[in-house]
């Protein structure tokens, strides 16, 4: 950490260009968190003078600008994060013809000795009750709920919300709760009625709001193993609403009934995953390594603001790690948390029409990365993210990054189990069949012989009785997503 | 552009793995069509000579072998018949496509063990006494008799698996 004093924009974590708005806000986020008026740390009533004195300089136009002269010029490096982008071309090349480039981002904590302390978690499990999740499902659900609250450390928070077509709060959000009896409430829990997410979502960010605060990692864990039938976009609103307030949001689908394009696309509004749980005595050890992964968060969220560039679209963005993830790639986008061991990593695929390719270089992307790192007090510096690249007559030679190579080439997988089931969707079971076969061929090709088997099988399936087998196209997706995550690790070894 | 050359799809340029079937880009400079204004060239490949895939780059590509187990492929082009085998040295008899790079002496592929080729539209494998046999879709074929095989077939020099892809 460097001695120097921080300026007022670090203070207040905003670019020096930044609007009057940009600074009201950043004033009120941190006016919030750091208030005299609620319980805070020793040493917090002075940074939340220094952001007021921040505030009240920068916020008067005059002063602005008398206090701008007295800077020196701007550091354009963050102290605290660290981030670094590979591409899969050196350049791009003038060509009457739209062209892709790929770019991998990858951002984590600058310095990886300094030990920030875990940050306590403030976790809502909305679990499923309906009908279907009796048995197994539910006992093991029961067993690892119970084992969860047990397990945790006094600082921790942990509610738990069940619901089937409504939803009753079985743990309510509380510091020092009164284990036992809570533990009674859960062992209670019946299946009965139908799936509706909405009522639990919606009963659950409640529950998460009571204990709301940036200091912690705010982060829902959804259990369910069905569909949920047209509250869908009430859901997505709501997992928006929730990432507006650095609410993270895990779906875990157990069995094959559920719906993954759904739960994928509600857990991305945050930033988080889909997982899927192909058995009930799997719960546990996912469960838990999910709340072991969540203790480990060094920045609950990263998110990445740009401007759309002329002729320029991110075609697709993929998150490698810490957790495999679709992401959306409307700006804002929720990228995703850091861990203290995991940097995050995201995969853009770029597509350029010619029209953009005026000049020597270009600008692919303008934007700015914002984190939020639970364990410091004061805002995080937003760090300006500019992706360029020259454009030159020829294409280079030269082999792109092993890196970048690596991950698309376990990306291509997930991709040819993508174009499948989008094949198997729009009814072209024979389209949807040959990707499995060609993927197979991969698979085989990578030492993956069961996976191979599995992929051959559901193709053979689609051809011959028009459907996915019942647990095939999940098993497909989800291991091809975990070789994503596998084969990043091998590359860190 | 970028043709693939296992499936012949169309792909992007600047994409690195086919969309259509999934084989790598990675180092295919030698396949890569880039139009420079109205003309268009194609780009001249530093590869060595000795490269599988270079002896048949060029001309139209009606169908490829693709190596299962090391994911190697050899497009079949410029002309309609391609005997398999290996080579061993101080032996003259040189197959069209060699195995010996990709542990053919170990999978048990002959010298000189089978031939592809094309027939109109039929495609013709045939055994050629070799030791170890050959295999369509796991049954062990005659020598010297002449099975029509199809697209995605999967074929066994020996050990050695090879799917065979047909352009259509």
């Amino acid at each position: 950490m460097p001695s120097r004093k921080p300026d007022y924009y670090e203070i207040l974590g905003v670019f020096r260009d930044a609007s009057q708005e940009d600074i009201k806000r950043a004033y009120l986020d941190s006016a919030q968190r750091l208030h005299p008026d609620k319980n805070v740390a020793a040493g917090e009533t002075e940074l939340f003078l220094e952001i007021q004195l921040a505030y009240e300089v920068l916020s008067n136009p005059k002063r602005r600008n008398l206090y701008d002269a007295t800077l020196p010029p701007e550091i354009e490096e963050s102290s605290v994060i660290k981030h670094e982008v590979s591409f899969s071309r050196t350049n791009l090349v003038q060509l009457n013809e739209p062209q892709l480039v790929y770019a991998l981002l990858e951002v984590g904590p600058r310095d990886q000795k300094e030990k920030l302390p875990s940050a306590p978690l403030n976790i809502c499990l909305i679990l499923d009750r309906s009908t279907s999740m009796q048995g197994d499902k539910l006992d093991f659900v029961k067993a690892t709920a119970i084992h969860l609250l047990r397990n945790l450390r006094q600082e921790d928070v942990l509610s738990v919300v069940a619901f089937s077509d409504r939803a009753e709060v079985i743990v309510p959000a509380a510091l020092n709760l009164e284990k036992k009896k809570h533990e009674g409430s859960i062992q209670m829990m019946q299946a009965s009625g139908a799936t509706e997410i909405y009522k639990g979502l919606q009963a659950g960010i409640k529950e998460i709001r009571r204990t709301l605060d940036p200091s912690r990692v705010n982060h829902i864990i959804l259990l369910t193993d069905g569909q949920t039938y047209g509250d869908e976009k009430a859901c997505l609103k709501l997992a928006e609403d929730a990432a507006a307030q650095h609410i993270g949001i895990t779906a875990m689908g157990i069995g094959h009934e559920w719906n993954d394009i759904f739960l994928d696309a509600l857990a991305g509004k945050t930033g988080g995953s889909s997982a899927y749980i192909s058995k009930p005595s799997d719960i546990e050890r996912l469960l838990t390594d999910k709340f072991k992964a969540l203790a480990k968060s060094f920045a609950d969220e990263v998110l990445l603001e740009y401007k759309q560039q002329k002729h320029i679209k991110i075609n697709y963005g993929f998150r490698l790690q810490p957790e495999g993830g679709f992401i959306e790639v409307e700006s804002p986008i929720h990228l995703g948390p850091i861990l203290q061991d995991t940097a995050l990593h995201i995969l853009f695929e770029f597509l350029v029409s010619p029209q953009a390719l005026d000049g020597d270089v270009l600008k692919l992307l303008d934007g700015s990365l914002k984190t939020s790192i639970m364990a410091r007090p004061r805002p995080v510096p937003p760090i300006r993210l500019k992706l360029t690249l020259d454009i030159k007559q020829n294409p280079s030679e030269e082999e792109p990054p092993s890196r970048i190579l690596n991950a698309l080439s376990h990306l291509n997988l997930y991709r040819m189990q993508e174009r499948a089931q989008a094949a198997a969707e729009a009814d072209q079971f024979d389209v949807a069949a040959r990707y499995l076969q060609n993927l197979a061929t991969h698979l085989l090709s990578q030492g993956e012989h069961s996976l191979s088997k599995t992929a051959l099988f559901e193709a053979k399936h689609l051809e011959t009785k028009h459907t996915w087998s019942l647990a095939g196209h999940k098993d497909i997706k989800y291991s091809t997503r975990a070789l994503l995550l596998s084969g990043d690790k091998e590359k860190a070894e | 552009m970028i043709v693939c050359s296992n499936c012949q799809h169309d792909n992007l340029t600047g994409a690195m793995f086919c969309a259509e079937c999934g084989a790598s880009f990675a180092g295919v400079h030698s396949l890569i069509k880039q139009s420079l204004g109205p003309e268009k060239y194609q780009s001249v490949s530093k590869k060595s000579s000795d490269d599988p895939s270079q002896k048949f780059s060029g001309g139209e590509t009606w169908g490829s072998l693709h190596l299962v187990d090391t994911g190697q492929i050899f497009p079949l082009s410029q002309r309609n018949e391609f005997t398999m085998g290996r080579i061993s040295k101080g032996q003259s008899i040189r197959p069209d496509i060699d195995f010996s790079p990709y542990q053919g002496y170990d999978a048990g592929v002959s010298r000189m063990h089978a031939v592809i080729k094309r027939d109109g539209d039929r495609i013709i494998l045939k055994d050629l006494g070799s030791s170890n046999g050959t295999y369509w879709n796991g049954a062990r074929l005659s020598p010297n008799v002449e099975q029509i095989i199809h697209h995605r077939d999967m074929v066994a020099l020996g050990k050695m698996k090879i799917q065979i892809m047909v352009k259509k």
